[in-house]
């Protein structure tokens, strides 16, 4: 089974290093709440990503329920949970197969 | 997930309708400002400040959600994370009170109030307000389609109550956002 992994990486080197820890997934529920621009701002505050990236994940969150916001290793999967909880967002870390 | 359009557009089609609607503007020292405050929209401002757990035990469950489905780690999360978090929302709360606290009221007997916010509290009041709209929801088991019906509240009743300060504070947060910007200008 292929699992579609949202571009996350920055360089060759963070690449190779995200492919050996890739165990477990940072995923975004969707709930009828969060205001969609409020979702972007957490994303960009917690990942320190671009509007773009920010707004194409929320939009995943919007249409498919879901979205894989970050993967790697448990320890920081459960720190950025937390960090979404904070901002309370509907967030679950689930270990990825295959 | 709720539109911004949406969610606040019910509001801000009553704001309009009022005499004298609320404004909100960026002051001159560049913090955000809401003013021309209604003494009723004060009153529910000032709801901000109530302890969501106290008053929306059955909207609070939302607030603290279980990272997943494995027990031992749920169980963990509860133990060690939750308790962390909750005083993390306490904290933020006791924020948007202190500000809450310097609103200022207008002369007269039905005087308009206003409120600044320094820039540097707009994620306690982003979180506060999140978390209210969450609790209120919760608590009054208003529905996704609730949220989205363009209509206005009915005033009379606890839940239209409740649907109006769901999309009041979503204004605000709207306002908030827009006001917190990003460095890259946006």
């Amino acid at each position: 089974m292929t699992m579609e992994m949202p571009d996350l990486l920055e360089s060759p080197e963070t690449q190779l290093s995200e492919r050996f820890d890739r165990s477990w997934l940072v995923i975004v529920h969707n709930d009828p709440v969060n205001l969609m621009s409020y979702v972007s701002m957490v994303f960009r505050r917690v990942f320190g990503w671009n509007r773009e990236r920010a707004e194409k994940h929320m939009m995943e969150v919007h249409h498919k329920g879901r979205s894989i916001v970050w993967s790697g290793e448990r320890e920081k999967a459960e720190l950025y949970v937390q960090q979404l909880h904070g901002f309370l967002l509907l967030a679950t870390l689930e270990q990825a197969t295959g | 997930m709720s539109s911004n359009s949406t969610a606040s557009s019910c509001w801000q089609r009553w704001n309009r309708q009022q005499v004298n609607p609320v404004i909100f503007e960026i002051s001159p020292s560049g913090q955000p400002r809401f003013s021309r405050i209604h003494p009723l929209l004060a009153e529910l401002l000032r709801a901000t400040t109530l302890d969501p757990w106290e008053h929306f035990p059955e909207g609070c469950a939302r607030l603290l959600p279980p990272p997943g489905t494995d027990e031992e780690l749920c169980a963990d999360w509860q133990d060690h994370v939750q308790p962390e978090l909750r005083l993390h929302f306490d904290s933020e709360r006791a924020v948007v009170e202190a500000d809450l606290a310097l609103m200022k009221k207008g002369r007269g007997k039905n005087a308009f109030f206003s409120l600044e916010i320094p820039l540097d509290h707009a994620d306690a009041w982003l979180t506060t307000l999140n978390a209210l709209r969450l609790a209120l929801v919760g608590d009054h088991g208003l529905t996704e389609e609730d949220l989205s019906r363009n209509v206005e509240p009915d005033l009379s009743s606890p839940r239209g109550l409740a649907l109006m300060q769901v999309n009041l504070y979503a204004f605000m947060q709207e306002c908030l956002i827009r006001a917190v910007g990003f460095p890259d200008g946006e």
